[in-house]
């Protein structure tokens, strides 16, 4: 808990000095349109990111098909809406999915890859995200697409700002999921196995945790995860293959943020990650340039993390 | 070795003469994604590091190379040669957090580098011969020189080539020197390198720096075959793609960056021309990516040197 706060108020603190600075003598709603729209965009890095990091822990693949996966599910789903399907029934087709693709995948590629490098079995998963692009592409040419939920015609104010509903849920469903997420790894039999994994895996399977099985869960539940981020990608940025697909380099972004590891680092870096891309159109020289704002503090974590470090055995990352 | 002298030999000498008009373009292209391929595929087949922004870094060396092209009235091979440099100090510049992380964290930052140059590339474009430092006109652009010796496209085919095969050699004397030894150690074990007195900091510097140097070298050649780059050319998911197809081709040998190349320019384009769609391709491509890493690691480039092997 107390590490957590302490990355709130780091994190809070850089959002704060960068509104004050690039926000003065602007009027408070302007700057507070700007907070709010970064908080969005950044809820759906830090949603990618959660599903990334849960996937990570339990089985030490980073899915770089994490965009790849959610984009399917989110094009069936259009399909079938295009069909003329009832929308509550596309929606679960499409999560659905996502949720077996990632199943699939986790059940027959990745257990003949589980003793190779870390880096290997991203590079495996690059291959999975080619081949659902591709698959994609071809089914679903390049005509301009728009994919819609309910949510958008709603409205309500904040602040002064009418935000969509769909941008609300974002946000809320991101911080349930951390929590959900936190407290089942904490409190279940089956989160404590995903620990156990993540921790180690060779003494988890020595002592009985069955391997494959909690590997499978951790698999299903991040494809869920990456299905409902794809949804609202595709609702809230664009619907195309290749940019849903190629999503997953920010939402990677927001995993570094938690350093791969803490899901309250993820959603809270992910968050301010999005609200400081979004702030920087506020800075007349930084404006073009503003959404590398999610790698340059990436990499920034990343040389801060590890700061004073100093490998001299080559360890299994 | 021999064997592979005389085929690339013949392939310099030949091809220029085989392609004409639009293919000599084509494979000027082709040749300098090959001098980008084998840069990534030597780091990842001698040190196993994954270099993600290897496009990015020939959108550099282009860059660097247009910019002086349009600023001073140098030759050709100065400005290709500054451009590669400055890729090359980009590339160890990346080595640095390289140094500290290892594995998959270096690829997480060649990723973040390579989505943050495609932000950049797309913000300010290439020069063209406009005013200021980023260069860039909107109605017009000034001309690319070329090299004298080289100035028609079958001619600057063949010094691409030569260029390449130039890049491929400094690899070679490299693996076949001193810094190859302390690579093949740094691969087996990095306390190993150490404790015999191996400096495993200059030596990963240096492998970055030379991967660097091909990318540039790449872009600026680029550069000259074009007139003109395009920041599309130059996107994140373009580096993610060529190191997939570097895996593909092959890392440990100079035909899989070739092979890499071809998947790379050529294969999309030829199948359009069949009237295949190209998003096959990209099927084509994650299935043998997934098959090589499961189980083939050396790729194609690797299986045709089986095959060699045993017919000799």
């Amino acid at each position: 808990m107390r590490s957590v706060l302490q990355s709130l108020a780091l994190w809070g603190a850089a959002c704060v000095v960068l509104c004050l600075w690039l926000g003065a003598g602007k009027p408070a709603p302007v700057v507070g349109m700007f907070v709010v729209s970064g908080l969005a965009v950044g809820s759906l890095y830090a949603l990618g990111g959660i599903g990334l990091v849960v996937l990570y822990r339990a089985t030490g693949v980073l899915n770089l098909a994490a965009g790849a996966t959610g984009m399917i599910g989110v094009m069936l789903a259009w399909q079938l809406v295009h069909m003329g399907l009832p929308d509550p029934v596309a929606w679960v087709a499409g999560l659905a999915l996502s949720a077996a693709l990632a199943f699939g995948y986790g059940r027959v590629i990745a257990p003949p890859m589980a003793w190779r490098e870390p880096v290997v079995k991203a590079v495996a998963s690059l291959g999975f995200a080619l081949l659902l692009l591709g698959f994609a592409s071809f089914l679903w040419s390049d005509d301009p697409r728009k994919f819609e939920l309910p949510t958008d015609k709603a409205a309500v104010t904040v602040l002064g700002l009418r935000v969509t509903v769909t941008r609300l849920f974002v946000v809320a469903f991101a911080v349930l999921a951390v929590i959900g997420t936190s407290l089942s790894l904490t409190h279940t039999r089956a989160g404590l196995q995903m620990r156990a994994l993540a921790d180690n895996r060779k003494l988890s399977a020595l002592i009985g945790v069955p391997v494959v099985k909690v590997e499978t869960m951790a698999w299903t539940l991040s494809g869920l995860l990456f299905g409902f981020t794809g949804l609202l990608f595709g609702d809230l940025v664009r619907l195309e293959p290749a940019v849903i697909s190629f999503m997953v380099i920010p939402c990677i972004a927001a995993a570094i943020a938690g350093r791969l590891q803490s899901l309250p680092d993820v959603l809270i870096g992910g968050l301010s990650m999005g609200v400081i891309e979004s702030l920087l159109t506020l800075s007349e020289p930084l404006k073009s340039i503003r959404p590398a704002a999610p790698f340059a503090i990436a990499i920034l974590v990343l040389i801060v993390m590890n700061r004073g470090r100093r490998l001299t055995f080559a360890g299994e990352e | 070795m021999r064997n592979s002298l005389i085929a690339s030999l013949a392939l310099i000498v030949l091809l220029p003469f085989a392609a004409s008009g639009q293919w000599a373009n084509i494979f000027t292209s082709t040749t300098c994604f090959a001098l980008a391929a084998m840069g990534a595929g030597f780091i990842y087949a001698r040190l196993g590091m994954v270099s993600l922004t290897q496009v990015a870094l020939m959108g550099v060396g282009g860059w660097v190379t247009l910019r002086l092209n349009h600023w001073a009235n140098w030759p050709f091979e100065a400005n290709l040669v500054l451009g590669a440099l400055v890729t090359s100090v980009l590339g160890m510049a990346l080595a640095l957090p390289a140094l500290r992380l290892r594995g998959l964290y270096l690829a997480l930052v060649t990723l973040m580098v390579a989505g943050g140059m495609e932000v950049v590339f797309t913000a300010y474009q290439f020069p063209n011969g406009g005013e200021g430092f980023w260069g860039v006109g909107t109605s017009f652009s000034a001309p690319m020189r070329r090299p004298w010796i080289a100035q028609g496209d079958a001619a600057y085919l063949r010094y691409t080539m030569v260029v390449a095969a130039l890049g491929f050699l400094l690899i070679e004397a490299h693996l076949l020197s001193r810094p190859g030894r302390a690579w093949a150690m740094i691969r087996r074990s990095e306390a190993a390198a150490m404790a015999s007195g191996v400096d495993v900091t200059l030596y990963k510097t240096w492998a970055f720096g030379l991967s660097g140097l091909l990318a540039g070298l790449g872009g600026g050649l680029l550069a000259g075959s074009l007139g003109l780059l395009d920041a599309a050319t130059f996107r994140a998911s373009e580096s993610v793609l060529l190191f997939a197809l570097v895996i593909v081709g092959g890392a440990r040998f100079w035909f899989g960056a070739i092979i890499t190349a071809v998947l790379f320019r050529v294969a999309p384009g030829l199948l359009n021309s069949w009237g295949v769609d190209a998003d096959l391709a990209l099927i084509f491509f994650g299935g043998s990516l997934l098959h090589a890493v499961m189980t083939a690691p050396d790729g194609i480039g690797g299986q045709i040197n089986a095959l060699f092997r045993r017919s000799a």
